[in-house]
């Protein structure tokens, strides 16, 4: 028989890894892209993701007065006129108009002008032909309209020729001027990263998020770690419970756990009545002040953190060789000195993964603060992710700054690639990844 | 003989020509129609649609047409996912027909062709819209050109508890003198804060629900910066602008307010259903909403005697250079550019017919909106319920709408944030102005005007 080549081993190990590539491509790297993309643009809900169009408005008009535009051209521009001509009749006939009414206004309307669509829509009213509905009769007069104020074109090219043919000899380079200053699409920039560096509110948003994972990344690695601890020293009965009792905040889908906070905590909930039966000051404890607010969104997120660390650390005790426990029992020690001398130094690896996993999903979550304080109150719980989600997609104005969530979503995702090099650096990942000295 | 046969094939001709024609006039169309801020009480912003669907599907068959059109509803209770909801859709190409929300949606929406100028579809010196407010025409009015119809108007009054006013010592003639010195500027934003601590020391109410504002963001807050002089936009130059001085006056008026103990420095983010308890339940001194709350606190949270219970008047004046004032925030009718061109006649046809006063009406009094024309106004059903035309009367003339500009949304969102800061006393009072000043500096540039 003949062993199999190393190539064709190499490509079967590639095709084992198409899917997880496939999976990257579309749901991690795709993603930065376009949020890098949308990053350098200043798209909102005005300029539309999928590109402008170039419409002359009134607004448009008087900032172009604003910056010193000819008055001769602005007077040309703003100018709306109604001219039945025979071109228009033409393109009345072409847009599908009723040839009977095309003929009437030929007969009685030929070459008389309109400055305004109301004064012609009237005059078109006494035609005996004119069309039932508002619509139709809309369409017609549109043909005759010669202006390009408020008329919407879908390229440059379209636009610059209708301005040719609208001005008589305009300045040099108005009209690419006003073609530019016309288009309502978004156009690249850097302002979003210099509006972020020097707003002042920034830096209270940085301050909301450093507090927050920092407080919290400690609950979660502390508790879950004393839950880990603790279970492991129980008879394996009471253990097991224990370790699902605590899964409970993980498994809960996150609407019905962020209600259940909210029974909790809320006016006459399960907290406000013990409180009140004790004396104690009774009020919505997760909006009503800041500190219990702040406690709220750390406790709220920190079990489910401190879960998900219990069930790694459980798995890496289960690891530690149980003889040099008896071994340490032998010499005398005690449990503070086993979890200080034996357990904690093998914990180094399920530390430092559960510190740098849920630092980075700390920094990027805010679907609970969401659900629960929302960022209240005033905007005090506030972190950088609901903060660029807000901006970027759900806000009371309803204007969505797509930009500039974006902006604030790539500093989250740089912050987050350093902070990994960081923590790989700070426990020596390569270190622990290294072959091992003794050959087994 | 050969005209017998010439004649039948004739007729057998023309017989089968009008079947086939009138196959060809039955026409099954879908209109869909989103709508946010829609509650049980504001049904009729979808009800009306419908409810002209019937009478344009009669009027074809009067025609001779057949035509049959289903309304494909959506409705939100709130903004923001209405907002995203709508935006994203339009993105992808997936509008509903007909969309109804705030006005200065109008702004943002036109530029990004998400919308079609209604004035291109309907006529508006037809009947009914030549009875339609000239002023709501202007606030559905962006750029010159007109982009949707009114669905409702409404005004945002202050409203005082009457028992609680005379547990401080006011008469039956005081309470019904209140009006009036608000409107004149005699009775202040101050005064107000003076009664409510009155109130709590009197014990009638808690402490910290003498004042009850709106518990979160609203176009009723650009109420407070008019009251302290503040203007949205300049009438001349058409450009919005940033008063410094009555946004200082207005976020130290809260800050005075959390300080006198009549409102939490943690109240804004509380719940709706907290707010409508306490306000309808006679548990707060003084608070503002909207005309529309009535209808609400009556169906749903026991509000017997409305005018027995509560006095209403204009948002009284913060300082001198201040006015008394309130703020109408119509909902319009708005034509997307999703769909055919046929549709949006259709969809232009039925927001024509449910702005017939009759229907329009019904909206307005069940829900405590305001008419949206004048032949509606006087109508028997709208005209003698006490409220709406108490509210159309006193209160509406004396109304002005925020700007439709495409980037008001911006200093909107810098004018709130700014509120929450100072409120909660994150930042003192002149940081938080700054920091507004700064953010729409930086995103609007020469495009606002700070004084």
């Amino acid at each position: 028989m003949r062993a199999s080549s190393p190539h064709r081993a190499n490509l079967l190990g590639l095709a084992f890894m198409t899917p997880a590539m496939v999976l990257l491509l579309g749901f991690f790297f795709l993603p930065v892209v376009l949020t890098s993309v949308f990053a350098f643009t200043n798209m909102s809900t005005a300029t539309g993701i999928s590109g402008g169009s170039y419409v002359v408005t009134g607004n448009l008009l008087r900032s172009l007065t604003d910056e010193g535009l000819d008055a001769k051209t602005i007077d040309a521009l703003g100018q709306s006129n109604y001219v039945i001509d025979q071109a228009g009749l033409e393109r009345a006939r072409a847009a599908g108009v009723d040839a009977k009414f095309v003929a009437e206004i030929a007969e009685r309307l030929k070459d008389r002008s309109f400055t305004s669509s109301s004064a012609f829509e009237r005059e078109l009213k006494t035609l005996p032909s004119r069309p039932t509905r508002v619509r139709d009769l809309k369409i017609a007069a549109g043909a005759f309209e010669q202006s390009v104020l408020n008329v919407r074109y879908a390229s440059r090219g379209e636009m610059e020729a209708a301005l040719s043919h609208m001005l008589e000899n305009p300045p040099e380079g108005a009209i690419e001027r006003i073609a530019t200053a016309s288009y309502t699409g978004w156009t690249w920039t850097t302002d979003n990263f210099k509006n972020l560096a020097i707003a002042p509110d920034t830096w209270r948003i940085v301050g909301n998020t450093v507090f927050y994972v920092v407080l919290t990344l400690a609950f979660n690695v502390a508790v879950g770690l004393f839950l880990a601890i603790t279970t492991f020293y129980l008879p394996p009965a009471g253990s097991g419970f224990f370790s699902v009792l605590w899964l409970l905040p993980r498994i809960t889908p996150v609407v019905l756990y962020a209600v259940m906070w909210k029974w909790f905590t809320w006016e006459d909930g399960f907290v406000f009545n013990i409180a009140q039966d004790l004396g104690l000051p009774a009020f919505n404890y997760m909006k009503g002040s800041v500190a219990s607010a702040w406690t709220v969104v750390i406790l709220v997120n920190g079990f489910v953190g401190a879960s998900f660390g219990m069930i790694l650390f459980s798995g890496a005790l289960k690891a530690i060789p149980v003889q040099q426990l008896w071994a340490s029992e032998v010499d005398g020690a005690s449990r503070w000195q086993q979890i200080r001398y034996i357990i904690l130094p093998q914990m180094r690896w399920p530390i430092l993964f559960v510190t740098s996993y849920q630092t980075l999903s700390l920094l990027s979550s805010y679907e609970q603060i969401w659900l629960t304080t929302n960022g209240g109150p005033g905007s005090t719980t506030t972190i950088w992710a609901l903060e660029a989600f807000k901006t970027a997609l759900n806000n009371y104005t309803g204007n969505l700054q797509y930009g500039l969530g974006a902006a604030m979503a790539l500093v989250l995702v740089a912050v987050g690639l350093v902070l990994s090099i960081v923590y790989l650096r700070l426990f020596r990942f390569d270190e622990m990844m290294s072959k091992p000295k003794i050959e087994f | 003989m050969t005209v017998l046969p010439r004649l039948k094939s004739a007729i057998l001709a023309t017989a089968l020509l009008a079947s086939t024609a009138t196959f060809a006039m039955a026409k099954d169309v879908t209109i869909s129609v989103w709508a946010g801020g829609t509650g049980p009480t504001n049904d009729y912003r979808i009800e009306a649609i419908k409810m002209a669907a019937g009478v344009v599907e009669r009027q074809a068959k009067i025609r001779g047409e057949e035509l049959t059109i289903k309304i494909e509803a959506q409705t939100w209770t709130g903004w923001d996912d209405f907002k995203q909801a709508v935006t994203l859709a339009a993105e992808s190409k997936k509008a509903p027909n007909i969309i109804v929300s705030g006005h200065e949606d109008i702004g943002p929406w036109s530029q990004s062709g998400l919308l079609r100028p209604i004035e291109d579809y309907v006529d508006f010196d037809a009947w009914p819209l030549n009875q339609l407010y000239p002023n709501l025409i202007d606030v559905s009015s962006y750029d010159g050109r007109i982009w949707g119809i009114p669905q409702d108007a409404e005004a945002r009054p202050f409203f005082f508890s009457k028992s609680h006013l005379k547990a401080i010592g006011y008469s039956d003639a005081d309470i019904e003198a209140l009006p009036a010195k608000v409107e004149s500027g005699e009775y202040t934003l101050y005064s107000m804060l003076d009664d409510a601590k009155k109130m709590q020391d009197a014990k009638v109410v808690e402490p910290g629900k003498g004042f009850m504002p709106r518990p979160n963001n609203g176009t009723d807050y650009w109420q407070f910066y008019q009251s302290f002089g503040g203007e949205m936009i300049d009438a001349e130059s058409g450009k919005l602008v940033l008063d410094r001085q009555a946004l200082t006056g207005m976020y130290q008026f809260f800050v005075d307010a959390v300080e006198k103990g009549v409102v939490p420095a943690t109240y804004l983010g509380m719940t709706w259903d907290t707010w409508h308890q306490a306000v309808a339940g006679d548990k707060a001194g003084i608070w503002h909403g909207g005309t529309w709350h009535k209808a609400e606190w009556e169906a749903k949270w026991g509000l017997k005697d409305f005018f027995g219970q509560m006095q209403y008047s204009l948002i009284p004046a913060g300082n001198e250079k201040g006015r008394a004032n309130t703020i109408t925030h119509p909902l319009v009718y708005l034509l997307s550019t999703g769909g055919s061109d046929e549709d949006a006649t259709l969809a232009a046809e039925l927001i024509t017919t449910a702005s017939e006063p009759y229907i329009n009406a019904l909206h307005a009094v069940k829900s405590g909106h305001l008419a949206i024309g004048s032949a509606e106004a006087s109508i028997p059903f709208y005209a003698n319920d006490r409220w709406t035309s108490a509210a159309t009367e006193g209160l509406l003339p004396k109304a002005n709408a925020i700007p439709n500009n495409s980037d008001f949304g911006v200093v909107w969102k810098a004018m709130y944030k700014g509120l929450e800061a100072s409120w909660t006393k994150t930042n003192s009072v002149a940081d938080a102005v700054k920091a507004v000043e700064t953010e729409v500096r930086n995103a609007l540039g020469d495009k606002i005007v700070i004084r």
